[in-house]
C-alpha cells in the first residue's frame, strides 16, 4: 500500500434512519453560567450524526479539493442508487449527498435527517456505498477509500456472502470504520444493559466483519466522539530547497574555495491557529415571519475594504493629541477619499517624505548561498540570541559526493567543538540573513541547523540596574540591604530548586527510570487545538448559548500545573521561602495620594534609615529640612494643574530663594526641631477660636501645656488632622528635650500612642514614621534624652514604626518592612 | 515585501506582530541639552585621529552625536521628536513664537523640539562641517558664558518649558544631558542652587521626563559624580514613583570619555519600554512581579506609505478599513460582529442557493457565532496573563533545535510586589549554580497565547566595551509538538576519517579563538543599504552605491590566506575519494530515460552555442544538480545554464 497522501481521499458515511434511531437519549450539556447541568434529550440520530458532522468539519476546516466525501443513508423511505438502478433490490438505501467536497450546506442538510419508519440493511449500504465510491474513483486509482458506517445495529442484517464482500473491498482496498451507537467496547470502557438479542448478534457480526478486513475497525460512538477532540498534529513534510554552502572566494580563487550543493528544509516552524471569520447578524425585517418559529436571524460572511482618504487636518495633529481626539466626530466628515490608482508610494523620513514609486528602493546585489564566515566555539553560543524558527541543511540527496564532503565538515566541527557562523541569501538580491551552523550527527546521516541570530540592528542594550552592586549617594557599596538577599534567604531558594527538580518528575521508561516531566514532542499548542475545537463546535451546533463548547481535551491541559508529586514534596521548600521572602503585593496606588512634605521628606529620611550608624545624619536632615517645606507649598499646585506644574512655582523662583535665606536665619537653638519655622508657615484659619494658651507657640494648635487635650479637641473639630499631627510631633520632639522632660515622660508616651493610633487611622503614616525617626535623632544626640528613647524602645508593638503589614491592614501606605523597624528599635 | 493591503490590516490573533507595533505607536522625544561653557570649547586631540593632527572640541562631539542619534531615531521611529537646548552660553534666543514662553537666560534653544526632518539634520551637519574648517565656529556661534555658571536649576527649567511646548503628552520624553563640568556651583551660595537645582528636577521628573546624563571625563579630570549631581539626580525609577527604598543612585549614569559619548547614548537610543508587566508565580501562594523586555527583536525595514501628489505638495494618506456585508452592501460595526468557521467552498451549482453564499440561516434568537470575548478565552484557555514555574531542568535539555521565535528578558519589579528583587536575585543565582533552567508556563498578555518557555539565567557580567550583561532570566520560548518537523532525510554517505581530519585542518584555521557570534560586528545591510538611499532622496543627494560597505560579506582574504593550502589538499582528496563513483539509488516506480548528461559535455555544447540540443529534461537534470530553478521554458533553462557556466 503507498503511503497515505493528505487528501486525496474519498469518504463514504453510511448513516442508518431506521426507525430505531429516533429513540431518544439524555446527554449531558456542560454547566452553563450558574453552574447547573442541563439534560438534553436528542435522537440517536442527532447523536451519531455529530461524528459524521465532525469529520466532514475537518474537512471543511483543511479546505482540501482532494478530500471528498458523500452521504448515502439507509431505513430511508426512498431508494435511490446505482446498484438498485442497474440490478434492483437494495431497496430503502438512497444516495442523499453526492460525492464532492463539503461544505456548510453539506452540514445543514444532514441536519435535516430525520429516523423513517422503515429498517434498513447496513450492508446492502456498504454495497452501494463501496460501487458508488468506485464508480467516482474509476481514473483516480492512487485516492484512498474510506467509508465511515453509523448505525446502532437494532435492523435486521442479510449477512449472506459477507466474505465475497470483504474480499471486494480489500480488492479496492477500502478502509471501514464502523461508530456503533452504544456498542460494547473495552476501551472506554462501556458496556450496554438490556441489550437486545438482535442488536448483541449485529454487534458480533459486524466486529467479526470489520477485523476480516485488512483495515477495518468498530467502536462505540461515545469513544469516537472524544477522540475527534483529542489534539493531533499536522504532518507537514518540510519542501528541499536546494541552494549552495560555500566558501571562500569561488569566482578568482576557485581552487581554494568550494560550494557544495544542499537542501535545506524546515526544522520548527510555527503552526498557527486558522484565523476567525468574521460575521454580523442581517437586521431583521419585521414583516416577515410574524410566527417566531419560522423567523430566521441570518448571519452573513463580512469582508473587508480597505478606503483611502485625506486628511485635511493632518499636519496638525502632531502638536496636539488631546485636541485630535475631541475633534475625532469632525474629522471624520471632513475626509475626502482617494482613489487607489491615485496613490504615490513613498517613505517617511521624519516630517520629510521621501517618495520611492516602487515601493522600495534599489535592493542591495546580493548572491544566493550560504558563506560561511567562520567558526567559533559551540560552548561560546548565546542560546537567548537565537532569533527564528530552525532549518536543517542537508547535502543534496542526490549527490554522494557533496554528502561526504558535507559529512567531513560536520564530523570534523563536532570533534572539534565548533559552530559556524553564515550569512544566508536566499535567492539573488534577496536580503542576507546571519546565523548560526550547528553540526549534527544522525544515525546514518550528517547536517547543519541554522538559527538565524541577530544583526547589531536587532539588539536592544537596555540599561538594568545591578540588583548586588547597591551604591548610595555617597558612591559607598552597600552590602546588606532589603533587595539583596540575606544568606538564609539564598539557603531557601536553593532548597527550593532542588525541590521542584523535574529531571525526575516524568514517566517511567521500559527500565523502570523515571524520565524528565515535559517533553516538547508531546506538548501541544492549547490555543491550536482549542479554537479549532471552537470552529468545529460552532459549525455543528445552531446555538452557542444552549449548546456550549466541551471543555478541553485533557491532553491539552497536562503540563499547566507542576507535577503534583514534585508540589508534593516541595511543599516544605516553597513554606520556607514563603516565610523567608516576606514578599508581599503592593496595593495599588489610590490615585488620589497626598503629596505633601512627608513625601518629599522620605528622601532624607531614607537615606538616614541607611546610614543610621553614621553620627552625621542630623545636619544633613537639619539643612535639607527647607526643601522639604517648600516641597510641601509647591507641590499641591502641581497636582491640580499636571500639564504644566513648574510654570506657578518657578516664575517665584526668586522670591523663593529669598525666603530659603529668610527661614535659614531665625532657626532657633535646637537645631534639629526647627522643621516647620512657625513665622512663615501659612496657618489654616482654626475652625472656632481657641483660648489663648501661654505654652502655645505662635502659629501651633498644639500647645506645649495640655498637648494631648489640645490635640483630641482638634480631632474632635476634625478638619485640622494633619495640622494637628505636625504640631502635637514637634511639640514632643521640643519638649523632650527640655530639662525634667523624665517627669512628663508618662504623658509624652501617652501623647505619642494617640499620635500613632491617628496616625495610622488617619492616613498619616508617613508623618508618623517621619516623626519618629526625627525623635530618636534628637534623643540619641546632644543634648538629647537616651533615656526618654530608652523607654519608647519598650513599646514595640504600639509605639514602633508603621510597618507596610500594619499599613495595609488600615487601608494606608508604608515604606518601612518589619525587619526595618526591628532594626530601628534595637 | 507585503502588499499594502496586508501590513495595514489589523488582525487582532496575529499577536506576536503586535508587539513592534506597539513600540512603535508610542512616540520618543529628546531633548539634547548641552552645556557651553569655556571648558566645552577647548581645543583637544580627537581621539579619532593620530595624536596632534585634527582638534576638536567637546562641543563639536556633543553635536556630533546628537546628529547620529537623530539620523537613526528618525528611520526607527518617524514621528519622533528631537530637540536641542544649549545652556551657559550668552546666546539669546531669537525665534520667538507666540506660544513660546520665553526660557531662562544663558540658556539657548538651538533648535525647538520638533518631529525630526531632513532640513533639521543638515543645518547641524553644515555647522559642524564649517567648525571642522574653522575651529572658533562654534564658539562665535554660541558664545561661552564668562566667569559664572547658570544655575542649573535655571537649566532644567528651561527644559521643562521646552518640553512643555513642544512634546506631544503621551510621548516619552527624555534628556540627554551632556557636560564636563562635575561641579558647577562651587562657591557661595551653592547649598542654594544645589537646592533649587534638585527641586527644579524633582519638578521636571514629577511630570514624566527622565533624566539621562552623559558626563564627559577626561585624563586631567575625572568627573566626580558625589560633588554635585549624586545629590541631585533623583533615584532611578522614571515615571514618578518615587517609592523605591533606595537611596541608590539612578541606574542610567553615564559617565564616559568623549570618544565613548556616541556609544554611551547609543546605549540609551532606544527608550527602555517594558512589553509586559505581570505576576511571576514561583509556586503556589509564591508571586513576585516582573516586567519583560525584548531585546533581541528584528529590526525591519519601514513599510511605505502612500501620499497624493496635490500639485505644490505632497500629502500623506490614510486608510481606513471597513467590515462589509456584500450581500447587502452595508457597513457592519465592529461591535456587532460575531466570529465562526468559514462557511467552505460551495460543491457545484448542484442545489446551493446562490444568495446563501457566505451566510448561515438559524432560528431567530439563536447564535452559532462566537463573540469577541468567547474568541480570547480559546486562545488563552481562561488564563490570566502570568509567568508560572513548572519546575527546574538541567541546562543541557536547552536544546540548539527548541527554538521558535526570539526571546523576551524579564527583570524584577519591586512596584508590584515588595520583596520582588530579593527574590529574583537569589533564584538567579540558584540556578546558576546549580547549572538549571526553569520551565514556565507564559501568558504574556491578555490578547497572547500561552505558551512554554525556557527560564534562561544570567548574571551581571561587564564585558570590555563596558557593557555590561543585565541581570535577569531570558524567556526563551518552546516549540510545541505542533511546530517540531520530522528530518526529512534519513541517511546519507558518511565521510572518511582521513577526508574528516583535512576538514579539520581548516576548520580549526578559520576558528575565532575563544569567540562567539557578535552581534555588534554584523549592521544589516539591507537595512543599512535602504536608509542610505532614503536618507539621500531626503536630503536630495545623490546617492553613492559604490561606497557603501557590506560588513556582512565573509572575509575571503583572511580565509584565503590562512587555510587555502588546506583546502586545496580536502578538495583533492574529496575528488579522489570513493564516493564519487557511486550511483544513487533512484527510487520510485517510473522509469526514466537516461537524463545525466556530463557537465563536461554541456559545458562543450555552451561553449559552441548549441546548447539548445539538449532535451529539456536534460537540461533541466544538469540544474537540479546545481540547485538552480528549473522553472521556465527551454530558453529560461539555457539562459540560467548559460548564466551558471560564465560564473564557473
Amino acid at each position: 500500500m503507498p503511503a497515505e497522501r493528505a487528501g486525496y481521499t474519498v469518504t463514504m458515511f453510511l448513516v442508518d434512519l431506521s426507525p430505531s434511531m429516533g429513540t431518544t437519549r439524555s446527554v449531558e450539556l456542560p454547566p452553563d453560567a450558574n453552574g447547573d447541568q442541563h439534560p438534553a434529550e436528542i435522537t440517536n440520530l442527532e447523536y451519531g450524526l455529530q461524528f459524521v458532522k465532525l469529520k466532514i468539519q475537518e474537512m471543511i476546516y483543511n479546505g482540501r479539493k482532494t478530500d471528498q466525501c458523500g452521504v448515502i443513508v439507509f431505513g430511508s423511505e426512498e431508494t435511490d442508487n446505482i446498484v438498485n438502478e442497474k440490478n434492483g433490490g437494495y431497496e430503502h438505501v438512497a444516495e442523499y449527498i453526492p460525492i464532492g467536497q463539503p461544505n456548510a450546506g453539506t452540514l445543514a442538510k444532514l441536519d435535516a435527517l430525520e429516523p423513517s419508519s422503515v429498517a434498513g440493511d447496513p450492508i446492502d449500504a456498504l454495497v452501494v456505498a463501496v460501487e458508488t465510491q468506485n464508480a467516482y474513483l474509476a481514473s483516480k486509482k492512487t485516492w484512498t477509500r474510506k467509508v465511515v458506517l453509523v448505525t446502532d445495529g437494532e435492523s435486521p442484517m442479510e449477512t449472506e456472502d459477507w466474505e465475497a464482500i470483504v474480499q471486494k473491498m480489500d480488492t479496492l482496498d477500502v478502509w471501514l470504520t464502523v461508530v456503533g451507537v452504544d456498542f460494547d467496547d473495552d476501551e472506554l470502557p462501556f458496556y450496554e444493559e438490556n441489550k437486545s438479542s438482535i442488536k448483541k448478534a449485529n454487534e458480533e457480526f459486524l466486529t467479526q466483519f470489520a477485523s476480516s478486513l485488512r483495515t477495518g475497525i468498530i467502536g462505540t460512538c461515545a469513544l469516537a466522539l472524544r477522540e475527534t477532540t483529542k489534539p493531533d498534529i499536522k504532518q507537514t513534510k518540510s519542501t528541499l530547497m536546494g541552494t549552495v554552502l560555500r566558501l571562500g572566494d569561488t569566482d578568482t580563487r576557485p581552487e581554494e574555495a568550494f560550494e557544495i550543493n544542499v537542501k535545506n528544509s524546515k526544522c520548527t516552524a510555527m503552526a498557527r491557529a486558522k484565523s476567525w471569520k468574521k460575521f454580523a447578524m442581517r437586521p431583521m425585517d419585521e414583516e416577515d415571519g410574524m410566527n417566531e418559529e419560522d423567523r430566521q436571524a441570518i448571519y452573513a460572511e463580512l469582508k473587508m475594504r480597505t478606503e483611502y482618504f485625506l486628511d485635511p487636518n493632518i499636519g496638525q495633529d502632531d502638536d496636539d493629541d488631546v485636541k485630535m481626539e475631541v475633534e475625532e466626530e469632525d474629522k471624520n466628515k471632513a475626509l475626502e477619499v482617494v482613489e487607489k490608482e491615485q496613490l504615490i508610494r513613498g517613505f517617511k523620513y521624519g516630517s520629510t517624505y521621501a517618495p520611492c514609486p516602487d515601493g522600495q528602493f534599489p535592493r542591495l546585489p546580493t548572491r544566493r548561498g550560504i558563506d560561511i564566515c567562520g567558526f567559533f566555539k559551540a560552548k561560546n553560543f548565546r542560546r537567548e540570541l537565537s532569533m527564528g524558527e530552525i532549518q536543517y541543511i542537508w547535502a543534496d540527496p542526490g549527490q554522494p559526493q557533496q554528502q561526504v564532503a558535507l559529512s567531513s565538515i560536520v564530523q570534523a566541527m563536532i570533534q572539534k567543538g565548533y559552530m559556524a557562523i553564515a550569512r544566508w541569501v536566499t535567492k539573488d538580491g534577496m536580503d542576507p540573513k546571519m546565523g548560526v551552523l550547528s553540526p549534527v550527527m544522525f544515525d546514518k546521516v550528517e547536517c547543519f541547523l541554522w538559527a538565524q541570530m541577530p544583526f547589531a540592528d536587532d539588539v536592544r542594550k537596555y540599561t538594568f540596574a545591578s540588583l548586588d552592586r547597591l551604591i548610595n549617594k555617597r558612591g559607598e557599596v552597600i552590602t546588606e540591604h532589603p533587595y539583596i538577599p540575606t544568606k538564609e534567604q539564598q539557603v531557601a531558594m536553593d532548597n527550593f530548586v532542588d525541590a521542584m527538580d523535574l529531571m525526575e518528575a516524568g514517566d517511567k521508561d521500559e527500565d523502570g527510570n523515571r524520565q524528565p516531566w515535559f517533553d516538547t514532542r508531546l506538548s501541544y499548542n492549547p490555543a491550536v487545538h482549542r479554537v479549532k475545537q471552537a470552529m468545529f463546535h460552532c459549525a455543528v451546533v445552531t446555538d452557542i448559548a444552549t449548546n456550549p463548547l466541551p471543555p478541553p481535551h485533557p491532553e491539552l491541559l497536562k503540563y499547566f500545573d507542576p507535577p503534583k508529586r514534585v508540589l508534593k514534596y516541595a511543599k516544605d521548600a516553597i513554606a520556607e521561602c514563603q516565610a523567608t521572602f516576606k514578599v508581599r503585593q503592593v496595593p495599588k496606588r489610590v490615585a488620589k495620594q497626598r503629596k505633601d512634605g512627608h513625601v518629599h521628606a522620605r528622601y532624607d529620611d531614607d537615606e538616614m534609615l541607611l546610614l543610621d550608624k553614621k553620627p552625621n545624619t542630623n545636619t544633613q536632615g537639619a539643612t535639607q529640612s527647607p526643601t522639604q517645606t517648600r516641597g510641601a507649598q509647591s507641590s499641591p499646585k502641581g497636582k491640580a494643574k499636571e500639564t504644566n506644574p513648574p510654570d506657578s512655582e518657578t516664575e517665584d523662583d526668586e522670591s523663593d530663594s529669598e525666603m530659603l535665606l529668610d527661614r535659614a536665619a531665625p532657626s532657633k537653638a535646637e537645631p534639629p526641631t526647627s522643621k516647620k519655622p512657625p513665622s512663615n508657615h501659612p496657618l489654616p484659619t482654626p475652625a472656632r477660636s481657641l483660648s489663648p494658651d501661654p505654652a502655645r507657640a505662635p502659629g501651633r494648635i498644639i500647645g506645649a501645656a495640655f498637648p494631648l487635650n489640645d490635640f483630641r479637641q482638634n480631632l474632635k473639630s476634625g478638619d485640622l488632622v494633619t495640622k494637628a499631627v505636625e504640631d502635637l510631633s514637634e511639640v514632643i520632639k521640643e519638649t523632650v528635650v527640655k530639662p525634667f522632660a523624665m517627669r512628663r515622660k508618662a504623658e509624652l508616651l501617652e501623647c505619642m500612642g494617640a499620635l500613632r493610633e491617628t496616625c495610622l487611622k488617619e492616613d498619616e503614616i508617613d508623618a508618623w514614621n517621619s516623626f519618629l525617626q526625627d525623635l530618636k535623632a534628637v534623643c540619641t544626640s546632644s543634648p538629647g534624652n537616651s533615656a526618654f528613647w530608652s523607654e519608647v524602645q519598650k513599646h514595640d508593638g504600639t509605639l514602633n514604626l508603621i510597618t507596610k503589614l500594619e499599613a495595609k491592614k488600615h487601608g494606608g501606605l508604608s515604606l518601612i518592612s518589619a525587619s526595618e523597624a526591628q532594626e530601628f528599635f534595637s | 515585501m507585503p502588499p499594502y493591503d496586508d501590513w495595514n490590516r489589523i488582525d487582532d490573533e496575529e499577536d506576536d506582530e503586535l508587539q513592534d507595533d506597539y513600540l512603535e505607536a508610542k512616540r520618543d522625544v529628546i531633548l539634547f541639552c548641552i552645556d557651553c561653557s569655556e571648558s566645552m570649547f577647548e581645543q583637544r586631540d580627537d581621539p579619532r585621529y593620530e595624536p596632534g593632527e585634527v582638534k576638536t572640541c567637546h562641543l563639536q562631539t556633543a553635536l556630533e552625536a546628537a546628529v547620529e542619534i537623530q539620523k537613526k531615531k528618525v528611520i526607527v521611529g518617524p514621528n519622533d521628536s528631537v530637540g536641542i537646548l544649549l545652556f551657559n552660553t550668552t546666546r539669546k534666543t531669537e525665534v520667538k513664537r507666540s506660544d513660546t514662553t520665553e526660557i531662562k537666560r544663558h540658556t539657548y534653544i538651538y533648535q525647538p523640539l520638533e518631529p525630526i526632518s531632513a532640513p533639521k539634520i543638515q543645518e547641524v551637519m553644515q555647522l559642524l562641517d564649517a567648525a571642522r574648517e574653522n575651529p572658533d565656529e562654534l564658539r562665535e556661534a554660541f558664545p561661552p558664558l564668562t566667569g559664572k555658571k547658570v544655575p542649573m536649576g535655571d537649566v532644567f527649567t528651561s527644559c521643562n518649558w521646552v518640553l512643555r511646548d513642544g512634546a506631544p503628552k503621551t510621548a516619552s520624553k527624555r534628556i540627554f544631558l551632556i557636560t564636563d563640568d562635575d561641579d558647577p556651583h562651587s562657591g557661595s551660595g551653592s547649598e542654594q542652587l544645589l537646592r533649587s537645582a534638585k527641586t527644579t528636577l524633582e519638578d521636571l521628573v514629577q511630570t514624566g521626563v527622565t533624566v539621562e546624563p552623559f558626563f564627559i571625563s577626561t585624563d586631567e579630570q575625572s568627573f566626580d559624580v558625589s560633588k554635585f549631581y549624586s545629590q541631585v539626580l533623583p533615584n532611578g525609577t522614571t515615571d514618578g514613583e518615587e517609592d523605591e527604598e533606595s537611596s541608590t543612585l539612578p541606574e542610567s549614569i553615564s559617565i564616559t570619555r568623549i570618544d565613548d559619548l556616541l556609544a554611551q547614548m547609543r546605549f540609551h537610543e532606544v527608550p527602555k519600554r517594558a512589553l509586559f508587566s505581570i505576576p511571576f508565580e514561583l509556586a503556589p501562594g509564591l508571586k513576585i512581579g516582573v516586567k519583560g523586555y525584548g531585546l533581541v527583536t528584528e529590526q525591519k525595514k519601514g513599510s511605505y506609505k502612500y501620499f497624493v501628489d496635490l500639485g505644490d505638495s505632497m500629502e500623506l494618506v490614510n486608510s481606513k478599513t471597513r467590515y462589509v456585508d456584500e450581500g447587502t452592501e452595508t457597513d457592519m460595526d465592529k461591535s456587532k460582529i460575531v466570529y465562526g468557521m468559514s462557511v467552505g467552498a460551495t460543491v457545484g451549482d448542484d442545489d446551493d442557493d446562490m444568495s446563501a453564499i457566505g451566510t448561515r440561516a438559524v432560528q431567530a434568537g439563536r447564535r452559532p457565532f462566537y463573540t469577541a470575548e468567547e474568541i480570547r478565552s480559546f486562545r488563552t484557555l481562561g488564563l490570566e496573563p502570568t509567568i508560572k514555574l513548572l519546575g527546574f531542568k538541567d541546562r543541557e535539555t536547552l536544546l540548539f533545535e527548541d527554538n521558535i521565535k526570539h526571546s523576551n528578558f524579564i527583570y524584577p519589579d519591586e512596584l508590584t510586589y515588595s520583596g520582588s528583587k530579593r527574590t529574583f536575585s537569589a533564584l538567579i543565582k540558584s540556578m546558576v549554580s546549580k547549572n538549571k533552567i526553569g520551565l514556565v508556563l507564559t501568558l504574556t498578555r491578555r490578547n497572547a497565547t500561552p505558551t512554554f518557555c525556557a527560564l534562561l539565567p544570567q548574571e551581571e557580567k561587564e564585558d570590555d566595551a563596558g557593557w555590561t550583561d543585565p541581570p535577569g532570566f531570558h524567556l526563551v520560548p518552546l516549540p510545541f509538538a505542533d511546530d517540531i518537523r520530522a528530518a526529512p532525510i534519513e541517511e546519507a554517505c558518511r565521510a572518511s576519517d582521513e577526508l574528516k581530519d583535512l576538514a579539520k585542518a581548516w576548520v580549526e584555521k578559520l576558528a575565532v579563538k575563544n569567540g562567539a557570534y557578535p552581534p555588534d560586528s554584523y549592521p544589516n545591510p539591507a537595512l543599512a543599504y535602504h536608509n542610505a538611499q532614503l536618507q539621500a532622496s531626503a536630503f536630495r543627494e545623490e546617492f553613492d552605491a559604490e561606497s557603501f560597505e557590506d560588513l556582512t560579506e565573509p572575509k575571503v582574504d583572511v580565509m584565503h590566506r590562512r587555510a587555502g593550502k588546506l583546502l586545496v589538499a580536502w578538495k583533492q582528496a574529496l575528488l579522489e575519494d570513493d564516493s564519487a563513483s557511486i550511483v544513487p539509488v533512484t527510487t520510485g516506480s517510473k522509469r526514466k530515460a537516461d537524463v545525466n548528461v556530463a557537465e563536461a559535455e554541456i559545458r562543450s555544447k555552451w561553449e559552441s552555442g548549441t546548447l539548445s540540443k539538449l532535451r529539456v529534461d536534460q537540461l533541466k537534470e544538469f540544474l537540479k544538480s546545481k540547485s538552480l530553478a528549473v522553472s521556465g521554458k527551454k530558453d529560461d533553462l539555457i539562459q540560467r545554464i548559460s548564466e551558471w557556466m560564465e560564473s564557473h
